[in-house]
């Protein structure tokens, strides 16, 4: 039931055993911890940098890994200028490509 | 003579009559057009599992139109001269990405695709589009992959722009349209030069010809430039996010199918029809263009706003995953045979799972659509309080893209990676990196779309039992193929791969006999 990948193998049967494992290993940590949690009190509200937080606030999607969006901005945003839209540019990276494949297999 | 000899051409010819019948069917009743689609498309679905078993278990399949015998390949001059239909484990095994595909497509889209909106048209087109995918993928000769080339152009850019009245489809359509013709000009071009040379448009025939001369490499640019632009190879790949982002949800699914025939395309002709004559440098530029494909389009992905765009940016980045593994398959072919088959069978592996768990993720943007009347992330939230199936359809199919296991992504990345370690690091820590970049975009969409509090949009409507049903076809998949990858690999991919690897003499061979 293994999988030869080149390099080793993978079963996913083995994950699984070893997933349920750790899980369980998990709870039975957890289950250690603090008894003196309550629903419905304050210790269930959401807590934002310590800030107070209207109900129904919802942290978007846009919102989350923010830090790691920003840093990749600069390469994007270059990356985002070649994606203009306009169907004269699609052409023109075709021929550009062409012009590349053309050069690759006439000359190797 | 037994039937099962005509189920080549009975796997084309059904939907492509199926799609000119429809609009008849609809002027008589409705209900009569709706059994006639379930039906085509049940029959279409039931010969291409049929093919698929003939071919895995009894080797290559050749059928002659207008011989006095389905497999007399040869005229009497012993030339290969009628169309031909010939069905290796690699055309099967892209013969069964287009049911899985169709055959959701069409069972979402009954429950989709609403009445007083061109419903029959719309299905109508979406027969074609399958006849022409299933067309390119078993046809033997040149010519015919044009026609069926131009088929899936014509009714795909028909589908694209069908929204009309309420999007930006018919420029997504006119842009898509413009590149295919482009790709389909250059494809006829190569076949040109090719008969030109060889005075046949036979592909087998053409294989045993082929030796690598000046005119061979001009078509063989000319055919790598097309099917690389319809196979969304970045930078020829941004009519891609358009028309995925500007399609219905059950025709950009299909749009994923005609994709990946492109691709097969690609891996038709360097693998059989150039198997001889093509170099290790074909390889490396396939290598690096997939590359490139991977990060440019998960970087693009991080940045949208819209459900659609950002799925389709992931569904271009795993064709880079695929040319990826064919690159190194190619530039290893040589020298270490042992990684460039593994990488092959990554790479083909790669298709079935990413067909499943990109189209289970345009499913679900389609029904996030349907329930919230928007598929801008920046307005959507709360979704998983109403839309428990979807959503977890959409955790279902985002982890698998993403490549975490035990799900159907993994096993074949795996495969990728571990081979492409063999050509460069590099290539593999590339790879890696796009998977984690990709994990993280699809938790930020899932966060976006399903998470927090309710919202009560305006617009939105009831996902159909019919939607869901075409989803779960898909999940399933993605479920089964991730905790059994060694038994598909064994039966599916190990065979469609070899047929591409080593098959080339048992193809020739069974178009030109000895």
């Amino acid at each position: 039931m293994n999988l030869l990948t080149g390099e080793g193998f993978w079963s996913p049967l083995v994950w699984l055993a070893l997933a349920v494992a750790v899980t369980a290993l998990t709870w039975w940590f957890r289950s250690k911890g603090r008894q003196d949690y309550k629903k419905g009190t304050e210790q269930a509200t959401p807590f934002l940098s310590g800030e107070p937080m209207p109900e129904g606030v919802h942290v978007g999607g846009q919102h989350l890994y923010w830090g790691f969006v920003e840093a990749l901005r600069p390469f994007v945003e270059r990356i985002r200028a070649f994606h203009t839209g306009v169907v004269v540019d699609y052409v023109t990276w075709l021929v550009v490509m062409l012009a590349v494949v053309f050069l690759v297999v006439m000359l190797s | 003579m037994s039937w099962t000899v005509h189920v080549p051409i009975l796997t084309i010819a059904v939907p492509l009559l199926g799609a000119f019948a429809l609009p008849l069917m609809a002027k008589v009743h409705r209900r009569l057009r709706d059994l006639w689609l379930v039906g085509v498309g049940a029959f279409t679905v039931a010969m291409i599992v049929t093919l698929a078993v003939q071919v895995f278990t009894g080797g290559v399949q050749v059928y002659t139109l207008g011989a006095e015998a389905a497999d007399a390949t040869l005229g009497p001059e012993g030339f290969p001269i009628r169309i031909m239909l010939v069905v290796d484990a690699m055309s099967a095994f892209m013969a069964l990405i287009a049911a899985l595909l169709g055959g959701a497509a069409l069972v979402y889209a009954l429950g989709f695709v609403e009445e007083g909106k061109g419903k029959t048209l719309s299905m109508s087109l979406f027969l074609l589009l399958w006849a022409g995918m299933l067309g390119l993928k078993l046809t033997g000769d040149m010519f015919n992959f044009f026609v069926f080339f131009e088929i899936t152009t014509v009714a795909a850019c028909g589908l694209i722009g069908f929204r009309a009245w309420e999007s930006r489809s018919p420029e997504a359509a006119f842009k898509t349209l413009v590149m295919y013709i482009l790709g389909g000009l250059l494809v006829l071009l190569a076949v040109g030069v090719l008969y030109g040379q060889y005075g046949a448009l036979n592909m087998a025939f053409l294989s045993s010809q082929i030796q690598g001369g000046a005119l061979d490499r001009i078509a063989l640019g000319l055919l790598l430039g097309g099917l690389l632009m319809k196979a969304g190879a970045v930078p020829m790949h941004m009519w891609a996010p358009d028309a995925y982002g500007e399609a219905d949800a059950n025709t950009a699914i299909v749009l994923v199918a005609n994709t990946q025939a492109a691709l097969y395309g690609l891996f038709r002709m360097v693998f059989t029809m150039y198997g001889g004559a093509s170099t290790p440098a074909v390889g490396w530029l396939v290598t690096a263009l997939g590359a490139l494909t991977i990060l440019v389009a998960v970087l693009m992905a991080v940045i949208q706003t819209d459900l659609g765009r950002l799925i389709a940016y992931g569904a271009v980045s795993q064709i880079g995953f695929m040319l990826l593994a064919a690159g190194v398959g190619l530039a290893t072919l040589a020298t270490r045979p042992e990684f460039g088959r593994v990488a092959l069978q990554g790479g083909v592996f790669h298709m079935f799972n990413d067909a499943a768990c990109i189209g289970l993720l345009l499913l679900c943007a389609g029904a996030v659509r349907r329930a919230a009347g928007t598929g801008d992330l920046r307005s959507l939230g709360g979704l998983a309080h109403t839309e428990v199936w979807t959503s977890g359809f959409f955790l279902l199919g985002a982890l698998a893209l993403a490549g975490i296991p035990p799900l159907n992504g993994f096993a074949s990345k795996l495969m990728i990676y571990q081979s492409s370690f063999r050509l460069s690091p590099i290539l593999t820590a590339l790879a890696v990196l796009a998977s984690i970049l990709l994990l993280a975009v699809f938790v930020r969409a899932f966060q976006g779309a399903f998470l927090g509090p309710r919202r009560n949009l305006e617009g939105g409507q009831p996902i159909s039992p019919a939607m869901l049903a075409g989803m779960a076809v898909l999940a399933v998949v993605v479920i089964a193929f991730g905790l059994v990858p060694d038994l598909v690999v064994r039966h599916m991919v190990a065979p469609a791969a070899d047929a591409l690897w080593t098959g080339r003499d048992v193809y020739l061979a069974a178009v030109l006999g000895g």
